[in-house]
């Protein structure tokens, strides 16, 4: 089910802002990939350049590559929409939708691709609320409420959401950022089960979570305001963490810039 | 929660205890290949070291990840520090029982050890096995009791060392200068690789309380 995401000097552009420009990188499948950075370096840019979510903001564009396994995401006459569904993404803010019960909120993607039947529905809703770590918490109260859960709670279940659809990929925007630190274990935890399926990538402003969860971290930076951002360097975790090849990714995670 | 962690801590305890298996063997090996002058004894000490040198390496790897991936706090951090301090001193212990086995491999087929003196270098080498056995014990239950009676084991070593020396020195002694400086040599690794043994206990002290022991009163408690 997971596949390989590759990247070929992919650039993003907002208007007539170069935001990224030149990222080469392969994602292998059922691993986490970290994408770290300071601020504005252009690594939740490139994020949304890899599900087609960067062109939704009007006057944004992408030049370079990016394959699916072979599969040319920007190829011509690929719909960006079944993109997305193949590439699910999970957000900074928990943001269930507010009127939905717990049930219709993990529902909603299956149904919007024409899902009917109701014993279907049902198995993939339990299946997706458990491959979230939260069928326990959530099972007697299926029909309440989304919004009536806490900051964890709600990110798992947009965790859930964005598996229920059974996509290849997950994108994960800055996951933990509005969670306490259980609700962040929790979610870190879940991570770490979830790449035995699913090819996860993680961008985070939280250089401990990326040493914690991730097997492959890429640091991102810019060379100054106005500058794109760049990929310095992709390599395993635990390399970047203990002896980086780069010297301004250990000028980074050692706190002496960024 | 953090099941991955916890593992791999698990493992840096599991490889100390590994580590005290072998150097607590090492050193009842060295002394027999001492005592009996068994070359084959005294090679297999040297080359089983080669082991205990690869867990400390491997364990030090481990630890720097730990430490650099998993940003361990309270008993956590302490087991990674403590682990680093007990394998360098269990590395050491290794390391003075390939010195044993290199004294008697040098000696080949002589024996090192006049016959008057064996019954104090066989004592020593008894209570020095015990010692490193124990300390490996202490690393697997975290029992403090057990690390304070590690000080009395020590005790006996250094009453022995300061035996030998007196015998050494005595007039008595008629073997010659260079058997003398080989039998001081022999006296001084097990009283050194005694005292790896007691700092292992003192981490684990350290490790199960926060608080460092003092070596001496520690010694006064047991």
């Amino acid at each position: 089910m997971a596949k390989r995401i590759t990247a070929e000097g992919v650039g993003a552009r907002y208007g007539s802002l170069q935001a990224i420009e030149g990222v080469t990188l392969t994602i292998e499948p059922k691993s986490v990939t970290a994408l770290i950075g300071p601020s504005g370096c252009g690594k939740s840019t490139f994020l949304r350049t890899l599900n087609r979510m960067h062109e939704v903001i009007p006057g944004a564009t992408v030049t370079g590559k990016v394959l699916l396994d072979n599969e040319d995401l920007y190829g011509e006459g690929v719909d960006a929409v079944a993109v997305r569904r193949t590439i699910g993404m999970v957000f900074q803010r928990p943001n269930p939708f507010p009127t939905m019960s717990i049930f219709d909120n993990v529902a909603a993607g299956l149904r919007l691709n024409g899902v009917k039947n109701k014993q279907l529905v049902e198995e993939a809703v339990e299946r997706s609320l458990r491959g979230a770590n939260l069928w326990n918490e959530v099972k007697d109260r299926l029909g309440k409420p989304g919004a009536g859960m806490s900051g964890g709670q709600q990110q798992r279940l947009c965790i859930a959401r964005a598996i229920a659809v059974e996509p290849q990929v997950l994108l994960m925007d800055e996951p933990c950022s509005a969670l306490d630190p259980i609700s962040t274990l929790a979610i870190e935890d879940l991570m770490s089960e979830l790449k035995d399926r699913y090819t996860i990538v993680i961008v985070t402003h939280n250089m401990q979570q990326a040493a914690r969860v991730s097997d492959s971290t890429g640091f991102f930076t810019i060379d100054g305001p106005g500058q794109p951002g760049r990929l310095v360097e992709i390599d395993a975790t635990e390399k970047i963490f203990s002896n980086p090849t780069e010297k301004r990714t250990e000028d980074y995670i050692t706190g002496r810039f960024g | 929660m953090r099941d991955n962690f916890h593992e791999r801590l698990a493992e840096v305890g599991d490889g100390l205890i590994e580590m005290s298996r072998l150097v607590g063997s090492a050193v009842s090996k060295a002394t027999t290949a001492l005592l009996d002058a068994d070359l084959e004894a005294a090679e297999s000490v040297i080359l089983a070291d080669e082991q205990v040198n690869a867990l400390y390496r491997q364990l030090d790897d481990v630890a720097v990840h730990l430490l650099a991936r998993q940003q361990p706090v309270a008993t956590d951090l302490r087991a990674i520090v403590t682990g680093l301090r007990m394998s360098s001193d269990l590395e050491r212990v290794g390391d003075y029982a390939v010195h044993i086995a290199k004294v008697a491999k040098r000696k080949y087929p002589a024996s090192v050890v006049p016959v008057e003196l064996r019954a104090i270098i066989l004592e020593m080498g008894q209570a020095a096995t015990r010692i490193a056995v124990k300390a490996g014990t202490v690393i697997a239950t975290r029992d403090l009791t057990l690390a304070a009676q590690l000080l009395s084991d020590d005790d006996t070593i250094d009453d022995l060392h300061a035996e030998l020396f007196a015998r050494l020195l005595s007039e008595n002694f008629e073997h010659g200068v260079e058997a003398a400086v080989d039998l001081a040599l022999l006296g001084r690794y097990y009283e050194r690789l005694a005292d790896h043994a007691v700092s292992v206990s003192h981490a684990v002290t350290y490790l199960v309380t926060g608080e460092h022991s003092d070596p001496e009163s520690y010694a006064a408690d047991a």
